[in-house]
Parts: structure tokens; C-alpha cells; sequence
């Protein structure tokens, strides 16, 4: 009785503590570490260092798209329950990580082999699995983003920008894993008024979006509505906790500190 | 028998109760207030992340003398300053390459002393919180507070006294209009409720220096926002304990307090 007693006693105090919202600035990771995504469903059992996965490394090549519907990668880290036997057979990162795909006229490098891993082939696997272990990057961030326009925020450059400005070559489509059969079509641009008086209306460009996400990676997933005239409503809260436009921003696309950037429009009226 | 037993059952659990309750709602630290430190030391920081494992002081920073020519949203936004002492990467590389007190137009070399010229290197990394008093006479003319640095920057600003560059390249939105002001209830009986105006904080600061880490923008979730978070430097505390007015000064959130 008196341990159950304890135990109550202990677990009521916790509660109180996790109930109390923490008014503590986050801090903010400088702009190579932006996007960066640990990942260790299996890696620590393995006696493996967890893979540190830069986005913006990926995202120079590639579309989100690609990764995130042809691939079936989730959209949150440690989701996808990534084995080393699924890389083996060509899934996630095995599709293009094979030792067979090339990339730019590189060889790309193969991703998890057969246990035992010879030790030549050591090296390999410290290429993703990196974390905590202080390995150099085989590309380094500052001369990639040296040729790019500049933002202040998340990596610190306009990918936007950058990929109309032709410094992107995207690759969006892969050999036999491509779902990817109609060209995307610009629907427009929405603009989406705030519930709170005084912000500045959203405009939102599905141009900007297509070149990376085409439709399937936000629709019908993280944005369900799609039927015409049909109000939805998107909280800031709920974006904050990172649903709707916080699945990417925040994370890997530009981070919501730049209020403006969506909230672009004149406001109307006062 | 049994009803001792019981008695003292319930004791426990009362007992229990009110420790579990303790973070939300009394400590026993609740008018704990930070020791005053002299005017001219109040928002005097040092930064001493890799200073003295290189063999250097730690760098003063003094707020009082930056703020009087930028707003804080200039060094916490555009900049990226973190909020607390310590936590962001400055390197003396960095300020080289144009980043952190570097940058373009303040640290440069150019508008002010810069990175390059050694005699210069003691003018903030010198480990002396009273480094700047010298330079605090300046301030005599504005108008004056009784707490932190006993001068009333409000006040300064609203009469024109000091005028802050509000930005170096991103300009503030100049369309949000945002202008609401709040009735936060005390949890106290007797405690008049604090006013919060967004006017002088829009003033100073980028929406999203206080949103949403510090304040959520949920209505009505303002129960945990005790006095005693805001005395350990989170909410209000990040900025009025150290920098902005501390809350020594009752009276400038709960106005109609005796």
C-alpha cells in the first residue's frame, strides 16, 4: 500500500510539471545543422552510430517528392522504421544508394551490407551513420551555399530562389520506383485571410511548391481539403505542433520566424 | 485502530497533494528576486563560451549601449542572437566572415571598431561587467525608473530622446497592426491583474522573438504563466530580469497595485 502510495505521490508531481507550458526560448540550429534529421530506429541494437541525415544535402538533387511519395519516406524522423535490410533490397535509401546508381556521373555509394562488414567497408557505413562521431562531410555546406542568394533563416540561403535561378538540377523521377505520370498543373495561388484581426493575409503559391512537392506529397495527406469552396481551417497552434505547413517549415523549408514570408498580403482593412 | 490508520492516510495524501501542486501554484523561493546589480551594470553580460578556453576574457556586453541605438529585434532576430548568455555559436571567425557583432554595419571595422586591430580586442573582451560605467554618464538626460538601469526607455523612446534602427536588411512588417492589449488575471486574491500591451513590444521586438516559444498563441492557456516561472527566467522573465525593466517594478504590469 505504501509503495502504490509512493508511487501516486511521485506520479502526481510529474504531472504537474509536464502539465506547465515552458516559456523558454528554443534554440536555433545554425544553418548547416538546418534539416537535419537523426535517425535510430535500429541503429544503437546494430552497435551502430544513428544516421544523421542532412536535407540539404538531398535537397540539392532531388525533389521532396521523390523521397517523400516515390520512396515512402514519412514525413516525421524515425518513422519510416527504416531496416538495413529494406536499403539491401532497393527500398528508401537502397533505391538510389545501391553502388549501382550514379548521380552527376558519380557512383553513388551503397547503403548497409551483410553482416559481417568487412573492415574496408567500415568507412561506408560511417558515411550515414555519423552521428556523435565527428565525421567530415564528404560535401562541405559553405561552398555549396557560397553561389546562392542569401535569407537569413533555417540554411541560411533561398532554395526557392536558387532552383528559378537554375543553380538546381532536381532529379524527380527514378527508374522503375516513379508514380509520377502527369506533368503538375499550377491550380494558382491561394490567399487565405487570418482569423485574428490585424495579421496580413497569406498568400500562398502552389507554383513554389509544385517544382518540389508536385500534389501528392501534400494532398490529400496533410492538406484533406481539396474540395473547392470548402473552408478549412489551418490554426497556428496546430501548425506550430507541426501539422499543415508545419509538416515541412519549421523543419526543413524556410522556419516560421519570418512571419512575412507567408503573411505577405496588405491587410485590407483596419 | 483503523481510524488512525485512516487519519493518517489522509494526511499523507494532503500532504502529498500539496507538494504535487507546489510548480503550479506557491514556492517557497516565490519573492525571490534577483539581487539588484548598480544602473550601470544592469543588462551587462559576459559571454565566456570559448573565451577563456582560448586564453582570452570573456566579452562584456553591455544592452544599454547597443539598445540605445537598435532594437532588440536587430541583434535577437535579424542577427540571430539566442536569449540566454552562452548559447550562441559566436566565433571570432564568425565575426570575421560578417556574422553575429561582425556583421555588416555594426562590428565591421568600417561603422565601428571591427575584428582586426589588436588594440581593439579588450574593448569586449576584457571580463568586466563595469567595463562601459564611464560611458553610462551619457544617459543622465533620460528620463528616469527606479529599477535595472533607472532609466525609463519607454518613456525615452515615446519623446523622441533615442531613435533605435529598427533593422539593418529585413525590414519589419509594417503591415501587421496588431495592437492588442491584455488582462492577465493574477492567481492571487488580492493581486491586481497584469496589463499587457503589444504596442511597446512590437516596438522592439519581431513577432516571432516571443511566438510561439516563449507565449503560445493559444487564447486562455495562460495558467501555468506563474510568477514564480517568470522569476526563473522563463515567459516575461526572459527579458525582465535582465535586460528590460526587472520585476522589481511591480507597478509596470500590475498597475493598480498599492
Amino acid at each position: 500500500m505504501k509503495r502504490w502510495f509512493g508511487a501516486f505521490c511521485v506520479l502526481l508531481f510529474l504531472s504537474s510539471l509536464t502539465f506547465a507550458q515552458g516559456g523558454v526560448k528554443k534554440t536555433r540550429p545554425p544553418p548547416r545543422y538546418y534539416g537535419k534529421v537523426v535517425i535510430h530506429n535500429y541503429s544503437v541494437q546494430s552497435r551502430l552510430a544513428p544516421v544523421g541525415f542532412d536535407h540539404w544535402l538531398h535537397r540539392a538533387k532531388f525533389t521532396c517528392r521523390l523521397c517523400h511519395v516515390d520512396l515512402g519516406f514519412a514525413m516525421s524522423a524515425n518513422a519510416t522504421d527504416i531496416k538495413a535490410a529494406d536499403n539491401m533490397n532497393g527500398d528508401y535509401c537502397g533505391a538510389c544508394h545501391n553502388g549501382k546508381s550514379n548521380h552527376d556521373g558519380k557512383k553513388i555509394f551503397p547503403a548497409c551490407a551483410q553482416q559481417p562488414v568487412a573492415a574496408e567497408q567500415q568507412k561506408t557505413c560511417e558515411r550515414c551513420h555519423s552521428e556523435g562521431k565527428g565525421i567530415t562531410p564528404s560535401e562541405d555546406f559553405s561552398a555549396f551555399v557560397a553561389t546562392f542568394p542569401k535569407k537569413r533563416f533555417g540554411n541560411g540561403i533561398d532554395w526557392i530562389e536558387g532552383e528559378s535561378m537554375g543553380l538546381l538540377k532536381l532529379v524527380d523521377s527514378l527508374d522503375g520506383v516513379n508514380s509520377k505520370n502527369k506533368l503538375f498543373k499550377n491550380p494558382g495561388d491561394s490567399i487565405i485571410t487570418p482569423q485574428v484581426k490585424g495579421m496580413p493575409d497569406i498568400i500562398f503559391s502552389h507554383d513554389k511548391h509544385g517544382v518540389w512537392n508536385g500534389c501528392e506529397l501534400c494532398h490529400p495527406e496533410v492538406f484533406p481539403s481539396v474540395e473547392k469552396g470548402k473552408a478549412a481551417v489551418y490554426s497556428m497552434n496546430e501548425i506550430f505542433e507541426g501539422k499543415y505547413c508545419g509538416a515541412c517549415h519549421g523543419k526543413v523549408a524556410f522556419p516560421m520566424v519570418e512571419c512575412q514570408r507567408c503573411h505577405a498580403k496588405p491587410v485590407a482593412s483596419n | 485502530m483503523i481510524n488512525i490508520q485512516l487519519v493518517n492516510r489522509l494526511k499523507l495524501l494532503a500532504i502529498t497533494v500539496l507538494m504535487a501542486l507546489t510548480p503550479l501554484s506557491f514556492a517557497a523561493e516565490f519573492w525571490d528576486l534577483p539581487p539588484q546589480v548598480p544602473p550601470e551594470q544592469y543588462g551587462n553580460i559576459l559571454i565566456n563560451r570559448l573565451s577563456e578556453k582560448n586564453s582570452v576574457k570573456p566579452a562584456m556586453f553591455s544592452h544599454w549601449l547597443h539598445r540605445r541605438k537598435y532594437t532588440c529585434r536587430v541583434c535577437h532576430f535579424e542577427l540571430e542572437f539566442n536569449m540566454k548568455a552562452n548559447t550562441t555559436e559566436i566565433t571570432e571567425a564568425a565575426n570575421r566572415k560578417g556574422q553575429f557583432c561582425g556583421t555588416s554595419g555594426c562590428h565591421d571595422g568600417v561603422k565601428t571598431f571591427g575584428h582586426t586591430d589588436v588594440a581593439d580586442c579588450k574593448k569586449c573582451h576584457n571580463g568586466d561587467t563595469n567595463y562601459s560605467k564611464a560611458r553610462f554618464a551619457a544617459l543622465a538626460k533620460l528620463p528616469k525608473a527606479d529599477h535595472g538601469n533607472k532609466i525609463d526607455w519607454g518613456m525615452a523612446l515615446n519623446r523622441g530622446l533615442m531613435v533605435p534602427k529598427k533593422y539593418l536588411t529585413l525590414k519589419p512588417d509594417t503591415q501587421v497592426t496588431f495592437k492588442e492589449t491584455l488582462l492577465l488575471e493574477s492567481e492571487w486574491m488580492g493581486i491586481p491583474p497584469a496589463i499587457f500591451s503589444h504596442t511597446p513590444h512590437v516596438w522592439q521586438l519581431d513577432c516571432s522573438n516571443c511566438h510561439p516559444d516563449l507565449f503560445n498563441v493559444k487564447k486562455k492557456t495562460t495558467q501555468h504563466f506563474t510568477m514564480v516561472a517568470n522569476l526563473q527566467g522563463e515567459f516575461c522573465g526572459v527579458c525582465h530580469m535582465n535586460v528590460a525593466f526587472p520585476m522589481a517594478d511591480c507597478k509596470r504590469c500590475h498597475p493598480a497595485m498599492q
